[in-house]
């Protein structure tokens, strides 16, 4: 009896000591990173990443909690007002002025110009991030779009890769056939039909949304002739395409359905559920109307946000995305979903841990063409340096989309539908 | 009409509400199994031509599925607790005593139905959020009881109409207090009847997805039907773990109803006058 | 327990009244916590301009409310909103009848059937969207398989690509969703008319018709009474399907209240109108749940015996 509880009093005091000497020891700086790359295997790879890093650096703890971009918007602004909000927050350009008006993000102008000297920024991605006198994300990485089709099937329809739009209508009307559509184009109102109308605004020369002076130039001639276009191409495009997101335009090109989508990547897909055959699969930048002086497409630099003012957090936060960074470790990063996700550094293009996933390895000449096409990436309401925090409201409501719905749903003019929607938008940034 | 004819006429509406009911499930199920491209096949397959356990793999080894499950069980159970607790003595209140203002309160309950849930999902994460609920589970319980306890309070009506007064009188005249009147006597009565609003307590929660997603914060506490809306990405679709979750997250409940779905259907009617 | 075992006789017709109140006062400290005080503020959050939750905003009286009700959007929002409840009224109704009417019925596996009947009320919305998004699909969806292969259509179908067509298809899934339940929920209340009624009034020659318009509706009363009020409520505000389903398009025809308050809110970042939008739908539901219950409630409702 007397041993076991001599016994009991030596495991007690052991524990106490336990307990009691971390706590006396410097705690571990602890940090969340909140991003919407929720598939399982992002998370994994993430999650793999945080690992490392933080066996390297004990004094920091760095964990995440992965969101649906479906949310964000909702959850973002009321974790920040109720003061639970993660201390990095991954970012598109139209998200950070929605944060930066509730007054926790940070200005990270100076963290910037510190990796630029160490990777070389593409400038391209830090332009969305800059403006009001500040830089309000770290570019991560970069997603474009481009035109993607198989080989096979434009030899036997006997046409060549569109370079025009001409073309382009031609190759769609030649490829609709029994049970192929030429092209699957979106019509939902959403991010995605946002991206895909922006596509044809850029190449025909209707990049811009705002004047310099932050008025709108939206309902001009390039833009109506960007949507008459559009609509019609949707002649050819399933008669579902008025609800589709990505996931249903790759699964239309997965199966044959879909002769062409625009989309960032359909690497994966094609990979794992249709015949997965590298030799087969073409991709193009798109098409350029006639005449169009500055042809690119849509382009989303990735960036992360830091909502932190505590030095602790913020010095923490800022070692983890500087090693991040590394070459070493940046291509495992972005290969995450190894395809899609393109290099914002120099050192990054070139880095053999991007290079050498054995899917980019597979898949290496489309990989390139997505890079070569990144070069003339662009985001609406982030072109020319003319940045205005306003371009939000306008992205938040897809009004982009909602424009084109006007066209092939409601059956209005082009000319009348673009004037509408920049009345549209005049109202959604007014105050 | 005659005998047989009837019996035809039943036959076929009896078998076309059930192929309404269960055929979507039966394709969900069935494209689970198949490989990636038969799933997404242009021209669909009634019988899977192949057959794989990969994206049951997926989902349970890659991704936090079974923590989901974990959670959302969590939630309903506590939901349905606390459901059948408030619910109970409310009705007990209402259905058996005699108080001014009854017919009142009743209604005010039912009333509860008229606000819009979006309108509260602001205001409560605030609350939640002063007294330290956001992303916990509780936080859903709390909503989830305010969502399932006023019609569970209605559906306790039938049962508590139809037991005879005379029976509380003689537990009482026996020396019983009130309470143990209602655990002892009224509540063995009125067994189905809880077992229902259990029931709907518990699929009220599990069900719940607009608050689910923006009072959950973290992964760890995310229930099911906002995890599986994570699954499905944002520029691309596995449609195999799809399919696999969306059968995944049916089978607790098939299992549920297997088990308790006879009382839930003849705790409803069990109320019945014969 | 010395109170229980005093001579007089307790029962509930005799108990004190405090104690009735007693009883509901759980039920209602909690749903006053969970609806009265977020209601409150956002009855507070409507009178000023606050744009993104958690920001400032100031006071600015009823300018929420004239812009409300100067906006077309609104309007045809409300429209909307009165369709949908409608539709799925009329669509639930009857499914709800007729399944509840063959399910009454004895035949083999008749208690099978009754259980598994409600299985599309018991998956998560998420599910439903995800298998009526795939089963509708014009590329591989079953659905526009067979019509195509049985020749009902020459091409596809998109469900969802037309206006009337999407608010058309949203109702039939939600209908789909919530029929089962309401059929049971009338199982039992059929259930509760007492054989005894029909027997007699086949003695006495009654028809069909007559049967059900004399014997089964006003035996269903108490429960049309209580569905069809807090069904055209639950109803009308149904979000999570039509949200994930079209997210209130094509063109916003499927666009109904709930749908714009949370349009408003959380993708214009127009809080402080969405909250406006949300009281005046709440104050419309409350008037209507007042002559609801002024005009159909049953005697009955008033608590007392109802039949025997």
């Amino acid at each position: 009896m007397f041993r076991r509880n001599t016994l009991m009093i030596l495991v007690l005091a052991f524990t106490l000591i336990i307990g009691v000497l971390p706590a006396t020891a410097q705690d571990p700086v602890e940090v969340t990173l909140w991003h919407m790359e929720q598939p399982p295997h992002r998370v994994e790879r993430i999650q793999m990443l945080m690992d490392e890093f933080n066996a390297a650096n004990p004094d920091v703890v760095v964990s995440q909690e992965p969101q649906n971009w479906g949310e964000i918007y909702t959850k973002a602004p009321a974790a920040v007002a109720a003061g639970n909000a993660p201390e990095m927050l991954f970012a598109i350009p139209d998200f950070t002025p929605i944060l930066k008006d509730l007054g926790k993000l940070q200005n990270v102008a100076d963290f910037v110009g510190t990796l630029n000297e160490a990777h070389s920024f593409y400038p391209a991605a830090v332009a969305p991030y800059s403006y009001d006198e500040g830089v309000w994300a770290v570019p991560l990485y970069n997603m474009v779009h481009s035109l993607w089709f198989r080989n096979s099937v434009f030899e036997a329809a006997g046409i060549t890769p569109p370079t025009t739009w001409d073309e382009w209508l031609a190759a769609a009307e030649a490829l609709t056939t029994d049970g192929q559509y030429g092209i699957g184009v979106p019509a939902n109102r959403q991010l995605y039909t946002d991206q895909t109308i922006y596509n044809l605004m850029i190449n025909s020369g209707a990049d811009e949304i705002y004047n310099s002076d932050g008025t709108l130039r939206f309902a001009n001639d390039a833009t109506v002739s960007a949507y008459d276009f559009y609509s019609q191409l949707y002649q050819f495009s399933p008669p579902d395409s008025p609800n589709w997101t990505w996931g249903e335009a790759e699964a239309c090109f997965a199966n044959r359905t879909c002769a062409m989508i625009m989309q960032f990547t359909v690497i994966t897909t094609y990979d794992t559920q249709a015949e997965g055959d590298a030799e087969d699969l073409g991709v193009v930048a798109i098409p350029a109307a006639e005449g169009a002086e500055n042809p690119g497409a849509i382009s989303y630099v990735n960036g992360v946000m830091f909502l932190t003012d505590d030095p602790a957090k913020l010095e923490a936060s800022q070692r983890f995305i500087a090693w991040l960074m590394e070459p070493e470790n940046y291509g495992r990063f972005l290969n995450m979903e190894p395809g899609l996700f393109l290099p914002v550094t120099e050192d990054g293009a070139a880095a053999e841990s991007f290079w050498n996933d054995p899917l980019v390895v597979k898949y290496r000449s489309q990989v390139e063409t997505m890079v070569a096409n990144s070069a003339s990436g662009r985001l609406f309401g982030f072109t020319n340096g003319n940045t205005f925090p306003s371009i939000s409201a306008i992205s938040a409501q897809n009004l982009l989309a909602q424009t084109l719905q006007l066209i092939v749903i409601d059956g209005q003019a082009a000319g009348d539908a673009v004037a509408e929607g920049q009345s549209l938008m005049e109202e959604a940034i007014s105050g | 009409m005659s005998l047989v004819m009837r019996r035809t006429l039943l036959g076929v509406a009896i078998a076309l509400l059930m192929f309404l009911v269960i055929a979507p499930f039966y394709w969900i199920f069935t494209s689970s199994i198949k490989l990636p491209p038969e799933i997404i096949a242009s021209t669909p397959t009634l019988f899977p031509r192949s057959f794989t356990t990969q994206h049951y793999d997926n989902l349970l080894g890659g991704s936090p599925f079974l923590s989901y499950m974990g959670n959302s069980l969590l939630v309903a159970l506590g939901t349905m607790i606390i459901t059948v607790i408030l619910s109970t003595l409310a009705a007990y209140g209402l259905y058996r005593l005699r108080f001014p203002g009854r017919r009142l309160l009743f209604r005010v309950i039912l009333i509860t139905y008229a606000f819009p849930g979006v309108l509260l999902l602001i205001p409560l994460y605030g609350l939640l959020s002063d007294i330290k609920l956001i992303d916990t589970l509780w936080a859903l319980i709390v909503v989830d009881i305010t969502l399932a306890a006023p019609f569970a309070t209605w559906m306790l009506q039938a049962f508590f109409r139809t037991i005879p007064m005379e029976l509380e009188e003689a537990a009482a005249l026996d020396g019983a207090t009130r309470l143990g009147v209602i655990v002892r006597i009224l509540l063995p009565l009125a067994a189905p009847g809880v077992a229902s609003i259990a029931i709907f307590a518990f699929i009220t929660s599990w069900t719940e997805y607009m608050f689910a997603s923006v009072l959950i914060i973290s992964d760890a506490n995310r229930t099911l039907p906002v995890g599986l809306a994570g699954i499905i990405g944002q520029y691309q679709i596995d449609w195999g773990l799809l399919m696999a979750g969306a059968t995944m997250t049916t089978l607790p409940v098939l299992l549920l109803f297997a088990l308790v779905g006879r009382s839930f259907v003849e705790g409803l009617t069990a109320g019945a006058v014969k | 327990m010395s109170a229980a075992t005093q001579p007089k006789r307790r029962h509930s017709i005799g108990a004190p009244r405090w104690l009735g109140y007693a009883f509901v006062l759980p039920l209602m400290l909690w749903l006053a916590a969970t609806i009265l005080v977020p209601l409150a503020q956002s009855v507070l959050l409507s009178f000023q301009n606050v744009r993104i939750i958690g920001t400032p905003g100031e006071f600015v009286g009823f300018a929420n409310y004239t812009r409300l009700f100067e906006s077309e959007r609104f309007w045809e929002a409300f429209g909307r909103s009165l369709i949908w409840v409608l539709g799925n009224a009329v669509l639930q109704t009857i499914l709800a009848f007729a399944t509840a009417l063959i399910l009454k019925q004895r035949f083999p596996g008749q208690k099978v059937a009754r259980i598994w009947i409600i299985l599309s009320w018991i998956v998560p919305t998420v599910v439903v969207v995800v298998i009526w998004r795939w089963l509708l699909s014009a590329s591989g969806g079953i659905v526009n398989y067979a019509l195509v292969a049985l020749g009902i259509t020459a091409e596809p179908i998109g469900f969802f690509s037309s206006g009337d067509s999407a608010f058309a298809s949203v109702i039939a899934i939600n209908s789909w969703r919530w029929f089962p339940f309401q059929a049971v929920i009338l199982l039992a209340a059929l259930q509760r008319i007492p054989a005894e009624l029909y027997e007699a009034a086949s003695v006495d020659g009654a028809s069909t018709t007559q049967k059900f318009l004399n014997i089964t509706l006003p035996g269903l009363q108490s429960v049309l009474f209580v569905m069809g009020l807090i069904g055209t409520l639950m109803s009308f505000n149904v979000f999570d399907v039509i949200w994930l389903l079209t997210a209130g398009g094509p063109s916003a025809a499927t666009t109904t209240l709930p749908v714009l308050i949370y349009d408003t809110g959380f993708r214009q970042f127009r809080l402080s109108q969405a909250a406006a939008i949300s009281v005046v739908t709440g104050v419309f539901l409350l008037v209507f749940a007042l002559v609801f219950m002024r005009f159909a409630a049953p005697p009955s409702d008033d608590g007392e015996e109802e039949r025997i």
